[in-house]
């Protein structure tokens, strides 16, 4: 485990994604803010899949729908970029599916899960040893994987589809549209003393 | 000033859009916020398995990653033992003891499973709840779009019929 730190150093050396502390520092606030909201809890996500909590749906709407317009803006200001990730089509539905089944057994995704982990769960600290275990299988594997992956759609964004002339109103509509969900959804919560 | 115990999910959510807009920006990362490249990171040197051709493609958003988990760790850690008091070893979650039963082992059996799919679901489709929702969404990306879709059918499939609750 010693090189994978001396490798992780290096990497931020040589790549231009912010440093070792501002990085630690945002994943910092990512985790108090998360843990503060109590979305990080098996009955917020598990109770989502079961529609019995919208907290974790209501919060991610808001938060994207907020993002969508400010890095719009941003990306105008040269201050930010967009990097979305690639249509690769067959791994994208298999793997969603298979994500949604898993974070509603569990009740975590990846960085809530990590985030639980910090507050003393024992059960989490077994669902984390099991997605280790699934890390490993799936570098093991990746070279068989690939032939289900499928055909790359490329990194396509939604305002490709329009002509140039319409990308803010896209943005603007899309970001107002993810708002306008957030505060719509039912605010419907399950209630753990404990948890 | 009274520290309040919990968030609203309107507070948590214009709080999160502000960390993933700092993370964004040339001022922060210039970078989307993810989480799940560094569980298969984290892997290949546990298991020594820096040779295969996925574990030499996962180093770079894997080494950012794991950095900014460590620091989630931390907050989670400190704000569960000093804001919300939920810290503590517990075994079973109460949704599920309700829906599931008791059995501590039948739950680190799931546990265990449902963490093994979500880090092979998300490395199938290139990224989880935070590459693909948080950071995908609002960059209007496709693949985005299609994972949120597919994601929830996972989901409410899975919270009708395994949890239903007259077993």
């Amino acid at each position: 485990m010693f090189d994978m730190f001396s490798e992780i150093v290096q990497v931020f050396e040589t790549q231009n994604h912010g440093s070792i502390l501002t990085v630690f520092t945002i994943g910092i606030f990512f985790g108090v803010v998360i843990q503060w909201s109590r979305v990080d809890t098996f009955e917020k996500i598990a109770g989502f899949s079961m529609l019995k909590d919208f907290t974790m749906i209501k919060l991610i709407f808001l938060a994207t729908g907020i993002i969508t317009i400010a890095l719009y803006l941003m990306v105008q200001f040269g201050i930010a970029s967009y990097s979305p990730k690639p249509i690769i089509i067959g791994g994208l539905i298999i793997g969603a599916i298979v994500f949604g089944i898993g974070m509603s057994i569990f009740g975590k995704c990846p960085g809530t899960g990590t985030i639980s982990l910090g507050e003393g769960r024992i059960d989490v600290l077994i669902g984390v040893i099991g997605g280790l275990v699934g890390g490993a299988v799936y570098t093991i594997f990746f070279t068989d994987i690939k032939a289900i992956l499928g055909d790359n759609f490329g990194k396509v964004q939604l305002m490709d589809y329009f002509p140039a002339e319409y990308t803010s109103y896209i943005v603007f509509i899309f970001g107002g549209l993810l708002i306008f969900l957030s505060f719509v959804i039912p605010n419907r919560e399950l209630h753990y003393d404990k948890e | 000033m009274i520290i309040p115990k919990k968030l609203s999910w309107w507070q948590g959510g214009i709080l999160m859009a502000i960390i993933v807009i700092f993370t964004f920006s040339s001022f922060g990362a210039d970078r989307p916020l993810g989480c799940s490249t560094s569980v298969p990171y984290i892997s290949s040197h546990l298991f020594n398995l820096e040779e295969y051709e996925y574990a030499q493609k996962s180093v770079n958003s894997g080494a950012w990653q794991v950095v900014l988990l460590l620091g989630a760790l931390l907050g989670g850690l400190l704000t569960s033992v000093f804001i919300t008091k939920s810290f503590g070893f517990k075994l079973i979650p109460s949704l599920w003891k309700e829906r599931k039963g008791n059995s501590v082992i039948e739950r680190f059996i799931w546990s265990f499973i449902g963490g093994f799919l979500i880090v092979f679901g998300a490395r199938l489709a290139g990224g989880c709840t935070s590459g693909h929702f948080l950071s995908g969404l609002p960059q209007l990306a496709v693949s985005g779009i299609i994972f949120g879709l597919f994601m929830m059918i996972g989901l409410f499939i899975t919270g009708y019929f395994f949890y239903k609750k007259d077993k």
